[in-house]
């Protein structure tokens, strides 16, 4: 039994307020940023999903998710999810596009492929399927405070991480504020086929140049880093989830991470153009060894008479200049008292990272670091979806999803020169999400 | 920096309250509040109840750990209804047909009184859902419990024998 | 600079919000919140998908949950 804090006492002075007695835990935990806020008692509640991802002629994704959560009593609550993905097809290597075929060698060394004229090039080995497990144990602690811990694995081919994570969270005002603080703890290891690449090291590209198949491989070794690396990361969060009144509540996040390590795609390679626009020769790239980044995010969400107004904010501003706005808006419509309606939208606009380079110009263009992966230059994104709901009579509930998700990369004020200026240097990236979701 | 040195009180105080000892004795007298009962098988009011052990249960339709204490609430009446124990289960919905619907999967031998606009939990300052609270035959309230667990029934069952046996 | 002065007012005002003592219902006048829907980890699975696709797809993570997930993606 819990005894109950004084704090309400402190604001009363009605009588009953004085009734000094032995509580039991609260029952309605309604409010908490912790991972997990209420769950049946002793009923295993468990979620399952399975989503496409599809992008026109880049990369498609299937993934699939299994979530199982139980309360042990007493509010002492388990959760676990094991998630399986697979990413195929082809990805931006980064190289720019150009006006006659050009021949790639694969990251592995082993092979290559040729681009065809005009089209951006997508090195299409990419292929990889990816395992996640976690587990989250959250439970109360002390008056009115609640503590949560946690682990989170991450496995593929060549990358593995490991996160531990613990937050705090604490009610006051019976409830109407929390406040909760967090933090996790990532370890990454990377090690790619064929190796990490050497910054800025040329891909060597056999085009019968060398004698013999050793005379190629010593080429490409001479590119290539030997040992395995890894990165670190440090989150802290912060958060205060506020009801504001009896169909509102809010909910602000601090968010700090730091991060050290290795963060360079070994995939990844930038062209070396002259002053016309043809490309002399293809460098890997290279990204600073640590990243410090800050978000800020709000969220709000409305009771509406049958439905639900969902719609949050995010700012984030990192180290490498990268500042992004990202807006999500959900609105949810009960058509019945089984079946809703869910429209999406989402915004999100980037900035491009201080070391961003679309290409790199022959002689002029001399850095320290320097990256021509889109996904750190200027952008915005939005995405469009709609997702339907029905609760069956045995209480299980499935629910459809589909979406559409457009990326514009944009021009960061880079000059192109001679025949890139003809030449679509930022396409359009659009993508199809549909996903099957099943509660049961 | 006059917010800092605010923020800096404002926790030290809740460190303070929140790690008082709360030794409470059990036998504090703190007369039930009043109030009107509107229903054709109860009295006018709670103090017409006096010499009998009441227990006042707030629930709602919305609250889930409610839907469990009613079966225990029917046992209880059942058994000590020649003890004199008056289990009286106040319902808060805002709308009287939510509370009905409830009623129709879980069934009440309790009285139902209906405080749809929570006069009377304003009254007793309810600090969660569902709050019951305990009155022994003189008419002061002796147990207060927030929440509703399935493993603590045996200590509920254990204060209402006690203040029966009174 | 301007960058850290910006990052402590913004996180003084985050902190502000403590002291919203004024705000909020009183138990029973959660019967809108108590709603499954109203939680903040409603719909929790979909929020996990597509936190792993802009996560992938873009340079930003994290601001509800935490930044740093971990997978070779990007």
């Amino acid at each position: 039994m819990q005894l109950i804090s004084k704090s309400h006492i402190v604001k009363n002075n009605k009588t009953v307020a004085n009734v000094n007695t032995a509580l039991a835990a609260a029952a309605c935990a309604l409010l908490g940023t912790s991972p997990i806020v209420q769950a049946d008692e002793s009923v295993w509640e468990m979620d399952t999903a399975l989503l496409y991802y599809g992008e026109t002629d880049r990369v498609t994704a299937v993934e699939g998710v299994f979530s199982a959560k139980k309360d042990f009593g007493d509010e002492h609550i388990f959760s676990g999810k094991i998630v399986v993905d697979s990413l195929t097809r082809a990805s931006a290597s980064g190289a720019v596009v150009q006006l006659n075929a050009q021949t790639y060698t694969r990251p592995s060394g082993k092979g290559q492929y040729v681009i065809d004229v005009g089209d951006i090039p997508l090195d299409d080995t990419f292929h990889d399927t990816r395992v996640q497990l976690e587990a989250q144990w959250t439970q109360p602690l002390w008056n009115d405070m609640r503590g949560s811990t946690g682990v989170h694995l991450s496995k593929e081919y060549d990358y593995l991480s490991i996160a531990v994570n613990g937050s705090l969270t604490k009610d006051f005002n019976q409830k109407n504020t929390t406040v909760s603080a967090g933090l996790s703890l990532a370890f990454d290891t990377i090690d790619p086929e064929g190796g990490r690449p050497v910054a800025f090291s040329e891909m060597v590209i056999d085009e019968g140049q060398f004698a013999n198949e050793e005379a190629y491989q010593a080429a490409f070794d001479a590119t290539r880093q030997k040992d395995t690396d890894d990165k670190t990361t440090v989150d802290l969060m912060f958060g205060v989830t506020q009801i504001i009144n009896r169909r509102m509540l809010m909910q602000f996040n601090y968010g700090y991470s730091m991060s050290d390590g290795y963060h360079t795609d070994p995939f990844k390679v930038l062209s070396v153009v002259n002053d016309k626009g043809l490309t002399q020769s293809l460098v890997h790239e290279d990204r600073p060894t640590e990243r410090t980044r800050h978000s800020f995010y709000w969220q709000t969400k409305y009771a509406l008479d049958s439905g639900v107004a969902d719609i949050s904010y995010r700012y984030a501003t990192d180290d490498w200049d990268i500042n992004s706005h990202t807006i999500d808006s959900r609105l949810r419509f009960n058509l019945s008292d089984n079946t809703y309606i869910q429209p999406h939208f989402r915004y999100y606009q980037q900035g491009a990272a201080e070391f961003y380079q679309p290409f790199l110009i022959k002689g002029i263009t001399l850095l320290t670091f320097a990256s021509s992966d889109y996904r750190l230059g200027e952008m915005t994104a939005y995405t469009l979806g709609i997702k339907y709901g029905v609760k069956m009579a045995s209480g299980n509930e499935w629910a459809f999803r589909l979406e559409y998700y457009q990326q514009d990369p944009k021009n960061a004020d880079f000059e192109a020169p001679g025949m890139l200026q003809q030449l679509d240097l930022y396409p359009s990236v659009k993508a199809v999400i549909a996903q099957v979701s099943y509660s049961f | 920096m006059a917010n800092n040195l605010r923020h800096f009180l404002l926790s030290m105080l809740l460190t303070l309250i929140s790690i008082t000892p709360l030794s409470l004795s059990f036998a504090q007298e703190i007369a039930a509040p009043d109030f009107a009962i509107s229903h054709d098988q109860l009295p006018n009011k709670l103090s017409d109840l006096n010499g009998q052990v009441v227990y006042l249960d707030f629930w709602a339709s919305w609250c889930k750990p409610c839907r469990k204490s009613f079966p225990w609430m029917n046992q209880m009446q059942l058994k000590y209804a020649e003890k004199e124990l008056q289990i009286i289960a106040i319902n808060l919905d805002a709308e009287a047909t939510l509370a009905k619907a409830f009623l129709d999967k879980v069934p009440a031998l309790v009285p139902i009184v209906y405080d749809p606009k929570g006069k009377i939990a304003n009254i007793y300052q309810l600090l969660g859902m569902p709050s019951s609270y305990l009155i022994d035959k003189k008419g002061n309230v002796r147990f207060a419990d927030k929440g509703f667990f399935t493993r603590t029934q045996p200590l509920y069952e254990q204060e209402l024998a006690l203040l029966l046996n009174e | 600079m301007f960058k850290k002065a910006r990052i402590t007012v913004v996180i003084m005002l985050f902190t502000q919000l403590v002291g919203c003592a004024n705000l909020g219902v009183q138990s029973w006048e959660r019967d809108l919140l108590a709603k499954k829907e109203m939680t903040l980890d409603a719909e929790g699975i979909d929020l996990g998908l597509d936190d792993h696709i802009y996560f992938s797809k873009e340079a930003t993570s994290g601001g509800r949950a935490f930044a740093g997930e971990g997978c070779g993606c990007n």
